[in-house]
């Protein structure tokens, strides 16, 4: 084959082809795709809007606060000095490490600046910016086609020798020199946006560079750096960082963000398809442990909503404008095939409503009412555990309880069912019940702005009964007898031994009816938590109300090409399905050797037990005994198929011909990394 | 002007020049015939660029100054030349050159013949080539050549200014050469007293102190300063940055902490002697020496104008808020780096899955891998990283997590991201398109404090995964 350039592979002939396993439900998986598109277009419009206007504003007044520092260090270096300019006033923007939002947020930046000061401002990046020349003409080119706007005469102004005089070099900083003449900025600010992926020397040299010119070009420099400004400055020779005169900006945390985000679309109170809290958690784990991106965020959402209306009939229920003569009866036969309808109907039964379980399983009318009523109330009971979730993030905020959990766990946990009586739970009572007067007041005020939203109790009430205990103890603090502020504790040594004791300070009138106050109150939490923290899991038609599942969404936003590799090649049935690498061996799970498998299969599981250098002689006599047959003849086949698998591996990348020793092959990838 | 003039003048805005500016004016006159070259060099911060500008300027002479910093090629170097004598030129004789013969300047002799062509009929005219050892890509042929320039153009004069005299080869004898000495602790102190700085930034007001009127406080800030110049070199720049900007840059950084008791009102403006013992500190740690990008006065002057005591450049390191990445990604960084550091050979003793992990580190930090000779060791952080191909990166990734992570595809974009913030170097196998490739092998980016940062941040110390230690 070496020899060869190429050979004409024939087949061998006769095969049918596969079978391929076929679709056998007979259920239209297209009825009503037209309609359902159209549901997820309205449903999904309302987030969108929802995530933008999150976005702009969290963004916005993340930004603020350091844009407007950065733009008042841009204006405080336009009043300097032309000639006390002994340095380049230098910010490094610490954007963190979600490089994808570094574009936008320079862009961002770019507006503010040029808006509130009278500056230029260019923004290079790496790509552009391979070596000092290259850097200079975009540098160049950037600036002077902002002047183009209002002047096309750029004929004088390019490289083309000009048949009046020496011509400016296209990397000549005199281009801009002549540029900024004519525009007179107050500032040219340089903005640098993925500084980490420059070559350290390239930006030395610009900065040597521009330092030269700063005594004709008024430049400011912005660093947009991932990591942190040490590193950073480590990196820029000592020469440049006399050039330079700095300050530090730091931007806002994109997990800040995402959080913030989660709060308003998943964990909000007002939402038509809820995304469940195993995906949810997916999304949030993938946030936390791989990338920080809100764009990936915003795009497992919109996932998530399409495969629920693509891949789920029923999810047409989420209409508001049904009736039941358009919809085909499928769509009924779908919804009677929900486990939960079933629990629905053996609930009737034992209920000994066996009418109303006829009537479900028999009328479509009858079920098309119950079922846009259940979701109705179904998407309230939801809505009610995501208020729920927020009512309790803000009390154990306004409890200080030390522990800082975001509402993001607080409504995962919830939305899984499994917060009524947790220890998170159970410990936020306590803490209620032991509270004082102020932390009172100040819960009370946390929550104001809930009260007409699912949340049943009537805080005014307890704030004006609250207010006159207050004023009649003078306005002292007052205490419950669950306080421990009102347990002393008591040492005494007894016979070398320290006994510690506690007493009960005794309670006052006022500190009583406190007491019982904050009591009610939360016995009255204790009721709302008990009835609105429900498990949606138990909820009739959740398959319509929320989407949870795990695939396809892991496999898309997740996928794992070299285990999907490894796996192909040590266990080949597993993709093939055929009866001839299906043996006793694979049962417990361990993938076994049969010389029926594939070829490649074969070579790649001795390869996988070999060490780092291979003979390729044992390789092929450990092939040859397993895959080759009897007779003498077969071994030409063998050698054949031995050499097609290893140029397979080969091209996996799997081998390598190792240098260090002739006749051997280097392996390459080690499996399960 | 007269001569005299120039040099008083210049002699007193430079002081300790004189013998630099005799020579300058000896041969530098529009009367006298001056060399066709001259080399001009010195230290950095020795003045040969500022004293030969300011010379030539109040000269009178026709001159021009090409600054090598700004060419980014010898290309660029020619065409700079050439059009800045134009530039000299119109501006020295008021009048307007017709540029149009001087289009191009391809070459060394595009330039003789350039300037040959405008200098011709003309006086003499000094063409100064500032920097000129660092030039970029500067070819061979040019200083040579440069050193031959008087020999067709009789009026042209050329001064090269670089850092050493010995590595310009001009191959050329008898070149004259100035020489600008470093300066002495005396002249350095002399020349830095000129402009005292100011000791209250804003003047104490007239009303409660009537008599210390704008001449007793310059007067006060200019001894204050020169004895604390003489502090600073003592303590300070004697040992590392003994030019005359970094002593100056030096000085500056700590002078508003220096007197910052004396703006308080606690000392006052001559209790050099209590003040140095107050503010001793400042003399004994580095930090100021240190160029630094960010300076702590400036982070605490902008944020209440009021200057903090602590404003150790260490302390402001400490409070840096540091972004956290994400989990898996730190400790691909702490694999990267011990993959760069440990030779791989020990990797079974201290990644091995097969016994409890912790009783693996350490275990054998004496042995392991060095030499038993007598031979001071170097702390393997301290060597330069090493390359490691992929696949070490992920099993030493993987013994570090406890559980089992599963082969997601966003591990492999993680290493390109980190590989693009070149956090880690990708050495070797590049042209492929393969950002992965294995067959590629990659070096860490980052250093030892970092990564300890790093791991302290997901509770790995990793100085107990590094072979040898980290006592050094
Ligand atoms: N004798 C002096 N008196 C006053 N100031 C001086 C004196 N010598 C140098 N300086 C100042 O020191 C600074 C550095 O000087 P200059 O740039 O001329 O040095 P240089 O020798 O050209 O350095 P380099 O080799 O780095 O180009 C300038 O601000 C200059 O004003
Ligand atoms: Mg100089």
């Amino acid at each position: 084959m070496e020899h060869q350039r190429s050979y004409i592979y024939t087949p061998p002939e006769s095969d049918e082809r596969p079978a391929k396993r076929q679709k056998t439900d007979k259920g239209h998986p297209h009825s009503l795709r037209r309609e359902r598109l159209q549901t997820f277009r309205e449903i999904w419009a309302e987030q969108e809007t929802r995530i933008q206007a999150c976005l702009k504003t969290t963004l916005e007044e993340a930004d603020e606060a350091t844009q407007e520092n950065i733009v008042r260090f841009v204006a405080a270096a336009a009043e300097r000095d032309q000639e006390l300019r002994a340095s380049i006033p230098t910010g490094l923007i610490v954007a963190g490490p979600s490089i994808a939002s570094h574009g936008p947020y320079f862009e961002r930046l770019g507006r503010q600046v040029k808006e509130s000061t009278n500056s230029a401002y260019l923004v290079l990046t790496s790509g552009e910016s391979p070596n000092l020349k290259t850097l200079l003409k975009n540098l160049i080119k950037k600036a002077t086609s902002l002047a183009d706007d209002d002047d096309d005469d750029d004929l004088g102004r390019t490289t083309g020798p000009s048949r009046n005089g020496p011509r400016l070099l296209d990397f000549d900083l005199g281009h801009l020199q002549k540029w900024q003449r004519s525009i007179n900025y107050r500032t040219i600010v340089v903005a640098i946006q993925d500084s980490e992926a420059f070559d350290s020397h390239v930006l030395s040299e610009l900065i040597d560079l521009l330092h030269a010119w700063l005594d004709r070009l008024p430049f400011v420099l912005l660093f947009g750096i991932a990591t942190s400004a040490e590193s950073f400055e480590d990196r820029l020779s000592s020469n440049a960082l006399r050039y330079l005169e700095g300050e530090k900006f730091d931007v806002t945390q994109s997990d800040e963000i995402i959080e913030e985000l989660f709060s308003t679309t998943i964990a909000s109170t007002d939402v038509a398809l809820r995304v469940g809290p195993n995906i949810s958690r997916r999304i949030l784990d993938r946030q936390k442990d791989h990338v920080q991106n809100v764009q990936d965020f915003f795009d497992g959402l919109k996932y998530a909503y399409m495969s629920h209306f693509y891949a789920n009939l029923t999810s047409i229920f989420l209409r508001d404008d049904l009736a039941v003569k358009n919809l085909p009866p499928d769509v009924f036969e779908a919804v009677r095939n929900l486990p939960s309808f079933r629990r629905w109907v053996g609930g009737m039964l034992e209920d000994g409503r066996a009418q109303d379980a006829r009537n479900a399983l028999q009328s479509d009318k009858y079920l098309f009412d119950q079922v846009t009523q259940n979701v109705t109330s179904g998407q309230a009971i939801l809505n009610a555990i995501s208020g729920a979730a927020l009512v309790l993030t803000r009390l154990r905020q306004s409890l200080q309880i030390s522990q800082k959990v975001p509402l993001s766990s607080i409504w995962i946990k919830a939305a899984s069912g499994e917060m009524l009586n947790s220890p998170m739970l159970r410990e936020m009572m306590l803490s209620v019940k032991r509270m004082s007067s102020d932390k009172f007041l100040q819960l009370l005020g946390s929550l104001q702005d809930l009260e007409q939203t699912y949340f049943p109790i009537d805080l005014d009430s307890y704030q004006s009964k609250l207010d006159v205990m207050i004023s009649e103890n003078d306005g002292a603090v007052l205490k419950t007898q669950h306080d421990v502020r009102n347990d002393t504790l008591r040492t005494t040594v007894v016979a070398q031994k320290v006994l510690l004791s506690k007493h009960k300070a005794a309670l006052s009138e006022q500190d009583k009816a406190y007491s019982e106050l904050v009591a009610q109150f939360q016995d009255e939490l204790d009721q709302y938590f008990n009835t609105t923290f429900i498990d949606p899991k138990e909820l009739f038609l959740i398959e319509i109300l929320m989407y949870d599942l795990k695939s396809p969404h892991t496999e898309v936003f997740q996928p794992k090409p070299r285990f999907a590799v490894e796996r192909a090649l040590a266990a080949p049935h597993d993709y093939l399905g055929c009866e001839c690498c299906s043996g006793e061996g694979t049962r417990d799970g361990e993938a076994a050797l049969f010389s029926t498998q594939p070829a490649t299969a074969i070579l790649y599981q001795l390869y996988v037990e070999s060490g780092s250098v291979i003979n390729a002689a044992d390789l092929w006599s450990a092939f040859n005994a397993m895959a080759g047959g009897e007779e003498e003849d077969d071994e030409s086949k063998t050698m054949a198929l031995f050499q097609r698998a290893l140029a397979e591996l080969r091209y996996l990348g799997l081998v390598k011909p190792s240098r260090k020793k002739t006749d051997h092959v280097a392996k390459m990838m080690w499996k399960g990394l | 002007m007269l001569p005299d003039e120039i040099l008083e003048q210049l002699n007193a805005e430079f002081p300790c020049r004189e013998f630099q500016l005799r020579q300058l004016a000896a041969l530098y006159s529009p009367q006298l015939p001056s060399p066709s070259l001259l080399v001009a060099h010195g230290l950095t911060a020795t003045g040969k660029s500022s004293i030969i500008k300011l010379y030539l300027s109040l000269s009178g002479l026709a001159h021009a100054v090409v600054s090598s910093r700004e060419c980014i090629t010898g290309r660029h170097l020619l065409e700079r030349t050439t059009s800045s004598c134009l530039d000299a030129l119109d501006e020295h004789y008021d009048e307007t050159n017709d540029r149009r013969p001087y289009v191009r300047t391809e070459n060394i002799s595009a330039l003789a013949v350039n300037l040959a062509k405008m200098l011709e009929g003309r006086e003499k005219f000094v063409l100064v080539l500032d920097g000129i050892d660092r030039q970029r890509e500067m070819p061979h042929t040019l200083l040579p050549a440069l050193g031959r320039f008087g020999e067709l153009i009789p009026n042209l004069s050329i001064i090269l200014i670089t850092t050493l005299a010995q590595n310009l080869a001009l191959h050329k004898p008898g070149v004259p050469h100035l020489y600008f000495p470093p300066y002495p602790r005396a002249a350095v102190v002399e020349i830095l007293s000129l402009n005292p700085p100011k000791i209250f930034l804003e003047p104490p007001s007239l009303d409660l102190y009537p008599d210390y009127t704008t001449d007793v406080a310059a007067e006060d800030d200019a001894w204050l300063w020169n004895r604390f110049l003489g502090a600073v070199w003592e303590s300070l720049s004697k040992h590392t940055g003994r030019d005359l900007v970094s002593f100056r840059n030096t000085s500056m950084r700590i002078w508003r902490d220096f007197v910052k008791p004396v703006v308080d009102g606690t000392f006052g403006t001559r209790d050099f002697s209590r003040l140095m013992v107050n503010r001793k500190h400042l003399f004994q740690i580095d930090d100021a020496v240190l160029d630094r990008l960010i300076t702590s006065s400036s982070t605490t002057t902008q944020t209440n104008g009021v200057i903090s005591v602590n404003s150790s450049r260490a302390a402001v390191k400490r409070n840096t808020i540091q972004h956290s990445l994400p989990y898996y990604t730190t400790h691909l960084l702490i694999a990267a780096y011990l993959a760069s550091y440990n030779p791989s050979r020990t990797d079974t003793t201290y990644f091995m899955k097969h016994t409890d992990k912790r009783k693996n580190k350490r275990k054998v930090r004496t042995d392991a891998g060095v030499s038993k000779s007598k031979h001071r060791r170097i702390s393997r952080h301290l060597l330069t990283p090493s390359p490691f191909p992929l696949d070490r990166l992920l099993a030493i990734f993987r013994s570090l997590l406890e559980g089992p992570v599963p082969q997601l595809a966003d591990l492999g974009t993680q290493i390109a991201t980190l590989t693009s913030l070149r956090l880690l170097v990708r050495v070797g196998g590049v042209g492929t398109g393969d950002a992965l490739d294995a067959g590629a092998k990659w070096r860490v980016g980052f250093g030892w404090e970092w990564v300890r940062g790093l791991g302290r941040g997901v509770g790995i110390e990793v100085g107990e995964y590094l072979v040898g230690g980290v006592d050094g």
